[in-house]
């Protein structure tokens, strides 16, 4: 980082530079009142832009407009150019960045910056670490998972893969309601390719099966994980019908104490919920519904009675898609 | 039903009134993007009916109008209008070249085509063949837009901007659209929704993006019935206690986001899955007491969430509700834009010729 050295303009390095103000044709709309040093880099900045240098000392100016304004396209745009000019080290650079990142997260330009880079360095193995650093300031940032997805299917080198269920795991070890996590879980086992090991197509959809399903008896209430499960049998065209007993018990709301059932034997393919659960839960509900409305027949006035108590009881906001499914259903059976 | 607070429109008008004339050094970072600003804070004005009364906004109007064609830039690639003048150093600048750092902007082109038909500009200076010329160059090979012609980041954002261009001019050859088509379908999520690229998480804005581009284009029978369907899901999931739209799932509730889902579900067919009075009820405990709308409750207000919150309204204004303050006035959720403006860009900015 570059010491407090004042105004360009201050500086006898740079003083055969013809700093250059902006220009303001019509009233601005919005105009932004700068400070002094804001004013007085951009002014230094237009006058590298108009001689066209790319020197080291742009590298100073473009970073000191950068920590003003990370989202100074301009200034991210030229620094890129001056640094493939002068051939510098990229590594520097990178490491530069591993602080601006973390610093800027929610700004595109340092994302679309860090990408370019690393085109160049070719280099894509520190990135896995450096994202995951990132995600523990901001575990959902859109920037950082996405670019975690484009390092993976960009480079699609084995050994970056290897690690990535595991991270997932880590993620929803911490928020079981990540539903970036749970994305990134999709991304990688079913829409990037096989991976090595997961060749037995059936072996991972059951292996995701009692994954999610362990997940959700943790924390019925979690959307992020229904979609999960919906998302891979729709994937795998997979019908419904096969969770029907596991989704059962969790549609409705604890049995009474007296009500249960002394098993000697937990039946592992179908995980409880667990005991201080909030149920009914409306996601098991919906797709109770859903595996009823297609069997079809008798089903149908099960799936209706339920979407009825989403309707009127669990999920009220909701009330008129929920009548509109059961109008729908009725529309298909005449 | 439950009293709604009123909508405080006259204060939120000011707000963004306010923002127009001047911001403080620590909205440095608006400056790249100052054309979108400009069109939130002038969409905010519109919908609100600020310009009804001519006399009172002319001179303004004028001046504002004259500033966005001051940023009309031409090039090698093509014509657009760059965000701002905040790389400008004179008057004559109004050409481009890959060393000027002064480039056109795809969805800065939008922005400001839209806010020129907020302010019933007649588009006589406006350069169309320089338009689509500059959508080519900007298409890549994936299908993908970039947001500038030497570079830039390319996402479903930049597609819907260069679609709803393409239809604001009633001209589609910038755009190979059987490959724009296939990245969009690309973008979509496992979930219903789309992400922003290719395997990117399904959230509320590209989702927008994806949709109304489709629709515009005239393609909606490319989605299939059952992808409508998850998608209408989706959508309807996003609303989420205390009434307002999430982004994406088990995310918190965001006044944007009433636009992005809410506008969404209207392009479907299914703005009746939408709690009004929920969302209304959100968004007025997202007024800020100076004027604005936040994101959320207890956050700074900002003309983006104060457009978008006001848009969403305007789509879903609470039904019965005896609060008059919430009616505004129509909106185009194609356009994204009160409708009399939509009708406005529609008939001025093809060629007449």
């Amino acid at each position: 980082m570059e010491e407090d050295q004042g105004l360009f303009a201050d500086r006898p390095e740079w003083a055969d530079v013809v700093p250059i103000e902006q220009y303001e044709g019509a009233p601005p709309i919005a105009p932004i009142f700068y400070t002094p040093e804001y004013k007085d880099a951009t002014n230094y900045f237009r006058g590298i832009i108009k001689t066209g240098e790319k020197s080291p000392r742009v590298l100073d100016l473009t970073e000191n407009i950068i920590r003003q304004n990370p989202a100074h396209y301009s200034a991210w745009q030229y620094r890129y150019k001056t640094l493939m000019a002068l051939n510098a080290p990229l590594d520097a650079e990178l490491e530069l960045m591993d602080e601006l990142a973390v610093t800027y997260l929610k700004t595109y330009q340092v994302w679309h910056y860090r990408r370019l880079l690393v085109q160049q360095s070719n280099n894509p193995e520190p990135e896995l670490a450096f994202i995951a650093n990132a995600l523990r300031r901001d575990a959902k940032n859109y920037h950082t998972w996405s670019y975690r997805q484009w390092i993976l299917a960009h480079f699609n080198d084995d050994a970056l893969w290897r690690g990535e269920l595991a991270f997932v795991e880590h993620m929803l070890d911490s928020d079981l309601r990540n539903n970036s996590a749970w994305h990134h879980r999709f991304f990688v086992v079913f829409q990037s390719g096989v991976r090595e090991g997961d060749e037995d197509r059936d072996a991972v959809l059951r292996r995701e099966l009692t994954f999610v399903k362990t997940k959700i008896a943790t924390a019925p209430n979690n959307a992020s994980a229904w979609n999960y499960l919906r998302g891979m049998l729709d994937h795998s065209k997979t019908p419904y019908s096969i969770l029907r007993s596991f989704v059962g018990p969790y549609s409705v709301p604890h049995p009474e104490q007296h009500e249960v059932p002394l098993e000697d034997v937990v039946d592992l393919e179908n995980p409880l919920p667990s005991p201080g659960a909030q149920l009914p839960c409306v996601a098991a509900i919906e797709f109770l519904a859903d595996i009823y409305e297609t069997t079809g027949g008798d089903d149908l006035m099960k799936a209706i009675e339920l979407w009825k108590s989403l309707a009127h009881e669990h999920d009220t906001m909701r009330k008129k898609y929920w009548e509109y499914r059961i109008k729908e259903a009725l529309q298909n059976v005449r | 039903m439950d009293s709604l607070s009123p909508l405080a429109t006259g204060a939120h008008a000011t707000h963004c009134e306010r923002c127009l004339l001047g911001l403080p050094s620590s909205q440095v970072d608006i400056d790249p993007s100052k054309m979108a600003l400009a069109f939130y804070c002038l969409g905010s004005l519109d919908l609100t009916g600020q310009f009804a009364n001519e006399s009172t906004k002319a001179q303004n109007k004028e001046g504002w109008r004259q500033w966005i064609w001051e940023q009309q830039i031409k090039g090698p690639c093509g014509t657009g209008f760059r965000p701002g003048n905040y790389m400008s150093t004179s008057g004559e600048d109004t050409n481009y070249s890959e060393s000027s750092e002064n480039s056109p902007h795809i969805i800065l082109t939008y922005t400001a085509l839209l806010s020129l038909a907020i302010l019933r500009d007649d588009f006589s200076q406006l350069d169309r063949p320089g338009i689509i010329k500059v959508l080519r160059a900007c298409q890549n090979e994936d299908g993908s837009f970039s947001s500038e012609p030497y570079g830039g980041d390319a996402d479903v954002r930049t597609t819907y901007c260069a679609f709803v261009i393409s239809s604001m001019l009633d001209d589609w050859s910038g755009v190979r659209l059987e490959s724009a088509l296939r990245f969009i379908a690309a973008c979509r999520s496992y979930e219903g929704g789309y992400g922003q690229v290719p395997f990117a998480e399904a959230a509320g804005g590209p989702t927008y993006c994806a949709l109304a581009s489709i629709f515009l284009a005239g393609k909606g029978s490319c989605l299939t019935d059952r992808e409508r369907k998850q998608t209408i899901r989706w959508l309807t999931q996003n609303q989420v206690s205390p009434g307002g739209y999430c982004g994406r799932t088990n995310k918190e509730a965001d006044a944007c986001y009433c636009f992005w889902c809410g506008a969404s579900l209207l392009i479907l067919g299914a703005r009746e899955f939408v709690c009004e009075l929920s969302l209304c009820k959100f968004i007025a405990s997202c007024q800020f007491k100076y004027g604005g709308i936040s994101k959320a409750p207890k956050e700074h207000p900002d003309p983006y969430h104060t457009y978008l919150a006001l848009a969403a309204v305007a789509m879903y204004p609470p039904s019965n509700s005896a609060e008059l303050s919430w009616k505004l006035e129509p909106l185009d959720p194609l356009l994204n834009a009160n409708v009399a403006t939509s009708d406005w860009a529609r008939k001025y900015i093809p060629s007449r010729s």
